[in-house]
């Protein structure tokens, strides 16, 4: 109840401004109606809709077809289609045939894509690259399929580097991502399932998955959630991936975001749900689990030592990132007998003509080095190297001897900063920078003890979070059967079964013959 | 999304009853076994797990009788809703006095070994905070929990058992029966508190996925954490020898006691990290199980409301005594007292009652059909 009376006390107090909306009632009904057989009128329609001729790149070219002797007229967007296919393969044929037939399909070299007769139907099709063919006293429309889109090619990944492994990356071509995972599943039981999200934009999105593996109830959840979305336009996937979060405002991430097709397939054939998106170079995967974020494809393309070398190098990484900096500000100020007493000498004369409290000290730093990230990733690439050595060498050095910052501290940042690099996942790596704050501030407040109560605070907000009902630490805990591939990977041969979270219809990779 | 609470697995359960009681290994409770019973003290909890064993195992016999039912439930059920309801609240109460004087005794050892100039309050207050946050996550995270870091904590013991042995002294186990049979066998009786803790987990049945996993787990727990706390507490006895006596957290001084080496003198931030995280786990899943408790003598449903205030009350209660040495020579041994009997008494009544009703002539019936 007490909840109740507060919602309503949060409504009342919180107004929000209520704008009233254009009508374009008569747009809509427009749309709603069918092609008629009247040529003029169906011209005057789409003239309205597509407000020719203010709207540059919408196309009409009306012509006679001489096969049939009828008016007809085409109409497409010069900016998505293959002008030079069009002309070729439906404009030529249709106009010089001189030979009499009855279907426009045995006229037209080009195959045809389909019929539609509805006006809204239409439009849509033509805003996404198709052109439509209305012939006078035909009650429906023929449909090409002649788009094509501008983009860049298939480029190296910049974001997810390996040393071995594929190299190519996603693209912002949706055809060419979905070439890029199907040429590595040759399955037909690999399915693209298109999928429509936002009202204005009616924005792309393809979801991937292997029709007899993945567990149905989260494909159902996954699909109600999208159909949820209700928003004029979704520009990118990294934006959908915040519609999908359950939690968008949490420290961590539950879903992944790859830019590498390899990765996207590899959890593919474990049973995951892969979600492409026209315009953007990259996939998302989901359910994710800590796991998933924390391991990247290199572990598995090295050899079993080499792999797991990295992924407890990682591992440590993971720990110095986070914890360094707090650990040395409870050292150095509430346990100083830890401190091997040389080593105590040699950090107190270091810090004996700094002004600062170590706190601030390390508050300071953090602060610089992030700052000199995000510069470094801002800058124009010519200028970028440079901006490293002024803020490493420059920063650093002038900083320690204007006795602003310890040189231990500098040893401090360095080492957390380094290691926060190996995280690879984007967004894991901001939930550990951003963390690291957190227990520097609880290691201020009451050294170890604040710090090893934040830990357990993280741990259990973190076994909390779920990705599509899949719990963070999955298969780890709770247990699920898996083929462990967690912290220590196994052998190829070894890693026989689809992690059991996924309740996927096939748990075992490769049977035993 | 609505999520659905998942079951407990039995590796979460086996790890949250592994630090509940393995972590007694780490407070107080040796230096008042080797009171007891001298240098023989590290017998006592072995034979303290074989008489506590007896009603244990009834206990848990009976409780699976009734599938999915916990142990609040089959008293009521078997004892009736008044005498039911009375010893219901008498475990209550033992349990509560019991988490908050626990809990009194870790911040004890926290203010005299690591924050001398804090207050009690302030290091109370951020115990039972977290402790507040972990029980509201509900069982199955505390378990989740407790499974990620019970590696880490175990490992910790025995790295520290191995490097504490440069310096022990292998013959002060002897003699063998310290100051003698009789009086062995006497502290273990008076020891059986150590082992409560996995009485009042029987609460925790139905959250599991059956009351097979259930009695699984509770051996695998029972018998490692006997074998862990007599250990440890063997461990204290060749290195400290004779001063175990006098000194009142054994775990503490040897961790500040043993070094890496020459050069790392002091290493006990590090295991007091680990120690710590250990006891806010401890103290999540006691808090939790207290706040069943309540919410079912009450038949208040959304239980998980309950536990800030629970946790508050634990709080003032253990904040109430004005030392350390009236928390653990006066109030908690008179807890303990009262738990150990009482709590063998309990599942003997109960198994008695179920006897007496015929519950298990019952149970051989429907399987039989």
């Amino acid at each position: 109840m007490g909840k109740s009376i507060l919602k309503t006390l949060v409504k009342v107090l919180n107004t929000k401004p209520h704008f009233n909306e254009q009508s374009n009632q008569e747009r809509m009904e427009l749309k709603a109606q069918d092609i008629s057989t009247n040529y003029e009128q169906n011209l005057e329609n789409f003239k309205q809709i597509f407000s020719i001729p203010k709207n540059v790149d919408v196309k009409v070219r009306e012509f006679t077809i001489r096969a049939l002797n009828r008016h007809a007229f085409i109409i497409y967007l010069n900016t998505m289609t293959d002008i030079e296919l069009i002309q070729k393969s439906i404009l030529m044929p249709l106009i010089e045939n001189e030979h009499a037939a009855g279907k426009i399909q045995d006229i037209v070299s080009f195959p045809v894509e389909k019929t539609i007769t509805n006006i809204g139907d239409i439009t849509e099709n033509i805003t996404s690259g198709i052109t439509a063919l209305i012939v006078d006293g035909d009650h429906q429309c023929y449909v090409f399929e002649t788009s094509k889109v501008q983009g860049r090619s298939i480029e190296k990944s910049d974001n997810e580097v390996i040393v071995r492994g594929a190299k190519e990356a996603f693209n912002e071509k949706l055809a060419d991502n979905m070439g890029l995972i199907r040429k590595k599943i040759k399955n037909e039981n690999l399915i693209f399932e298109h999928f429509i999200v936002s009202k204005r934009s009616r924005n792309d999105v393809m979801l991937v998955y292997e029709k007899d593996l993945i567990n149905h109830e989260t494909l159902h959840s996954l699909k109600d959630k999208l159909k949820a979305i209700e928003v004029d336009s979704v520009l990118d996937l990294s934006l959908l991936e915040q519609y999908l979060e359950e939690r968008p405002r949490s420290l961590f991430p539950t879903i992944l975001n790859t830019e590498r097709p390899d990765r996207a397939v590899s959890f593919i054939e474990e049973g995951h749900i892969v979600i492409l998106m026209s315009n953007s170079p990259n996939c998302l995967v989901l359910p994710a689990t800590f796991w998933s974020l924390f391991h990247s494809p290199e572990d598995h393309y090295l050899r079993v030592p080499y792999g797991n070398f990295i992924r407890i190098l990682r591992l440590v990484a993971l720990f110095i990132s986070m914890f360094s900096s707090s650990f040395y500000i409870a050292i150095t100020n509430y346990h100083v007998g830890m401190i091997p007493p040389d080593l105590l000498m040699a950090i107190a004369g270091a810090r004996e003509r700094v002004p600062f409290p170590s706190i601030i000290e390390i508050l300071m730093m953090e602060i610089a080095f992030e700052l000199i990230r995000e510069a470094g990733l801002r800058v124009p690439s010519p200028i970028g190297p440079t901006i490293g050595i002024v803020g490493a060498l420059i920063l650093g050095q002038a900083a320690v001897q204007a006795n602003v910052i310890s040189p231990i501290v500098i040893i401090v940042i360095a080492l957390s900063g380094l290691s926060s690099f190996i995280i690879s996942d984007t967004s894991l790596n901001f939930a550990i920078r951003l963390s690291r704050f957190l227990f520097i501030f609880a290691a201020g407040f009451i050294g170890i003890y604040g710090f090893g109560a934040l830990i357990v605070l993280g741990l259990f907000y973190l076994t909390s979070l779920k990705s599509f009902g899949v719990p963070y630490f999955a298969p780890m805990t709770p247990h699920f059967f898996s083929s462990k591939d967690l912290i220590i990977r196994h052998v190829p041969m070894k890693e026989r079964f689809r992690p059991g979270y996924l309740k996927p219809k096939d748990m075992v990779k490769q049977r035993k013959e | 999304m609505k999520q659905k609470p998942g079951k407990l697995g039995i590796r979460e359960y086996a790890a949250i009853a592994i630090l509940m009681v393995g972590s007694k290994a780490t407070e107080d409770t040796p230096a008042f076994l080797y009171t007891g019973s001298q240098n023989a003290a590290w017998m006592v909890p072995i034979l303290s797990a074989v008489v506590f064993f007896v009603p244990l195992f009834l206990l848990i016999k009976t409780i699976s009788l009734f599938q999915g039912k916990n142990l609040f439930s089959v008293i009521q059920q078997l004892l009736g809703k008044y005498i039911g309801f009375l010893v219901c609240l008498v475990i209550f109460i033992i349990s509560s006095l019991g988490i908050s004087y626990d809990s009194r005794t870790y911040i004890d050892i926290i203010k005299a070994f690591y924050f001398n100039s804090t207050p009690h309050l302030v290091l109370y207050a951020i115990l039972m905070a977290i402790c507040t946050y972990g029980a509201k996550k509900g069982i199955q995270h505390i378990g989740s929990v407790s499974y990620l870091i019970v590696f880490y904590t175990l490992l910790s013991g025995y790295f520290i058992f191995i490097i504490s042995f440069q310096d022990s002294n292998f013959q002060a186990i002897l003699p063998i029966w310290g100051s003698g049979i009789p009086r062995i066998f006497k502290e273990s009786i008076h020891r059986l508190p150590l082992f409560a803790d996995f009485f009042l987990l029987t609460m925790l049945i139905p959250y599991l996925k059956s009351s097979k996993e259930f009695r699984k787990g509770t051996w695998i727990a029972y018998s490692y954490v006997t074998i862990h706390i007599s250990t440890a507490i063997l461990m204290f006895i060749v290195l400290f020898d004779r001063s175990s006596g006098a000194i009142g957290y054994p775990f503490h001084t040897l961790i500040r006691y043993i070094s890496l080496g020459n050069y790392i003198p002091n290493v006990e931030i590090i295991f007091f990290v680990i120690w710590i995280m250990g006891a806010f786990i401890r103290f999540t899943a006691f808090l939790y199980v207290n706040a069943l408790m309540f919410g079912y003598m009450f038949k208040i449903k959304d239980f998980e409301y309950l536990i800030p205030s629970l946790a508050a009350i634990y709080l003032m209660i253990g904040i109430i005594p004005e030392s350390s040495m009236d928390v653990s020579h006066d109030l908690k041994p008179m807890v303990q007292s009262a738990a150990g009997p009482a709590f063998a008494a309990i599942s003997l009544m109960v198994w008695i009652a179920a006897l007496l009703k015929g519950e298990f002539k019952h149970a051989k019936n429907k399987s039989g059909l």
